[in-house]
């Protein structure tokens, strides 16, 4: 077997850039907490969608704000659409399957919900159909993705694009879960505040 | 303020279930609160407009505190992940040769955690399966994904022996078991380290903080992310997989 020590170091240094990109973009993820904590406020449900690997991340999402891992915390709405795989199956043998999360949205999205997807691919056609479906139902919609967001930015349905800078899907998925775990933890400071202010 | 990870939080489950169930309807009132029929719920679900986006020179400093939050933490995990990087580099490499070798003898990767944990399971096993471009496809399974097991066990027996019991009925001596918990604790990940230690799988463990029970598990490679903070342990651990994942690949194309 060849000496694998080389290929560790190589790894994880082609982590540092992205993972120190999300400190440049800390005021666009703070804005999404502010966002998505004012919906959240006002009774929203976050709704949150992945395809392949970031159906995990919907999944990790949805607990982290339904059963909040420190203690005092809140639990918030939330459900992922990820998660029920007779539902998806059926999907995936329906006539479009790219469809599965836009149709999701229309039956459980409510005006005032939070729409979270998650891709390392901004061009899927599954996401950006999801997100188009739900802007029209007037839900906030919050993306994570990857290199300079790229259709999802030219739809124009995102308030809030959170990208990654690099083209390693584990890479992007790694940084993703940091930015999720920082939005869970960082809406609870203004929903405290507002209601500190009730 | 205490943190809990995913799967310690049945000790304080059980400890509110001890209380009358008065106090714990109002325990859950104040966890729960979207669960009551609330007044602030929209019947129109229209509270979109009113929100102004700017709402002054509080909200402002409130949006920089939380700005400055995001930016360490994010700063937290990269000085993480450079310290493991030195820390588990050695293990990291010996434990993909072994899986790689359990690889080319036709073992399977059996994944298991619980809550987010449960999520890092699946990742790995559909990292493992569907590699994309360029990978070679290796079969993993990703325990927790069997809701009519997961519940059928819960129910019939205890929540401890959902991953033993599907590592009893899969499991054979070429194969791994790779289990998660950020604490080390649970119970559940401990019984399916055993059982698969007995069939003898290969086992590999992902823990936290000082490795908890996990350390004491008699596993064949265990990796602790030293952080006080689950999230930041969580988003080390999901490195750690990914990288393992990675050697695998280049150990077995080598």
């Amino acid at each position: 077997m060849p000496d694998l020590l080389p290929a560790v170091a190589e790894a994880f240094a082609r982590r540092r850039e992205p993972g120190l990109a999300l400190v440049e973009d800390a005021a666009d993820v703070a804005r999404a907490c502010r966002g998505m904590a004012d919906r959240f406020a006002s009774g929203g449900t976050l709704l949150a969608f992945g395809s392949g690997g970031p159906a995990a991340d919907a999944a990790h999402v949805a607990v982290e704000f339904l059963h909040p891992v420190i203690v005092g915390k809140r639990a918030l709405p939330a459900l992922s659409l990820s998660a029920d795989p007779v539902g998806l199956s059926g999907t995936a043998s329906a006539a479009d399957p790219a469809d599965a999360f836009a149709d999701s949205v229309r039956l459980f999205g409510r005006r005032g919900d939070i729409a979270l997807g998650i891709t390392d691919d901004p061009g899927s056609a599954a996401i950006r159909r999801a997100f188009a479906a739900a802007k029209e139902l007037g839900l906030l919609t919050v993306a994570l993705s990857a290199g300079d967001g790229g259709a999802l930015r030219a739809d124009g349905t995102i308030d809030h694009l959170l990208t990654t800078r690099s083209t390693d899907p584990q890479v992007v998925k790694e940084v993703h879960v940091t930015t999720y775990h920082v939005l869970w933890e960082l809406v609870h400071v203004f929903l405290e505040q507002q209601e500190h202010a009730a | 303020m205490s943190t809990r990870s995913d799967d310690t939080r049945s000790d304080d489950t059980r400890a509110r279930d001890t209380r009358s169930h008065d106090t714990r309807s109002h325990d859950l009132d104040a966890l729960y609160p979207f669960l009551a029929p609330a007044d602030q719920v929209p019947d129109d679900g229209g509270p979109a407009d009113q929100v102004p986006d700017d709402e002054g020179p509080a909200d402002e400093a409130l949006l920089e505190q939380v700005r400055r939050s995001t930016a360490e933490k994010a700063r937290e995990i990269v000085a993480l992940r450079e310290q493991l990087a030195g820390d588990l580099a050695g293990e990291l490499a010996a434990c993909a040769e072994a899986m790689a070798s359990r690889f080319a003898a036709g073992g399977r990767l059996y994944c298991f955690g619980n809550g987010g944990s449960s999520t890092d399971a699946q990742a790995v096993a559909t990292l493992f399966c569907s590699p994309g471009a360029g990978g070679r496809p290796l079969p993993a399974i990703a325990l927790p994904n069997d809701v009519a097991v997961m519940t059928a066990l819960a129910n019939d027996v205890s929540f401890e022996v959902v991953f033993a019991r599907q590592l009893a009925a899969f499991a054979r001596p070429a194969d791994m078991a790779f289990g998660l918990s950020t604490s080390g604790g649970s119970a559940n990940v401990l019984r399916a380290f055993a059982e698969a230690r007995g069939r003898g799988l290969l086992t590999v463990g992902l823990a936290g903080y000082d490795g908890g029970k996990m350390r004491d598990a008699g596993l064949d490679h265990l990796f602790v992310v030293p952080s006080p903070s689950v999230h930041r342990i969580q988003e080390a651990q999901t490195t750690v997989y990914d990288v393992l994942w990675e050697l695998v690949q280049v150990a077995l194309a080598g």
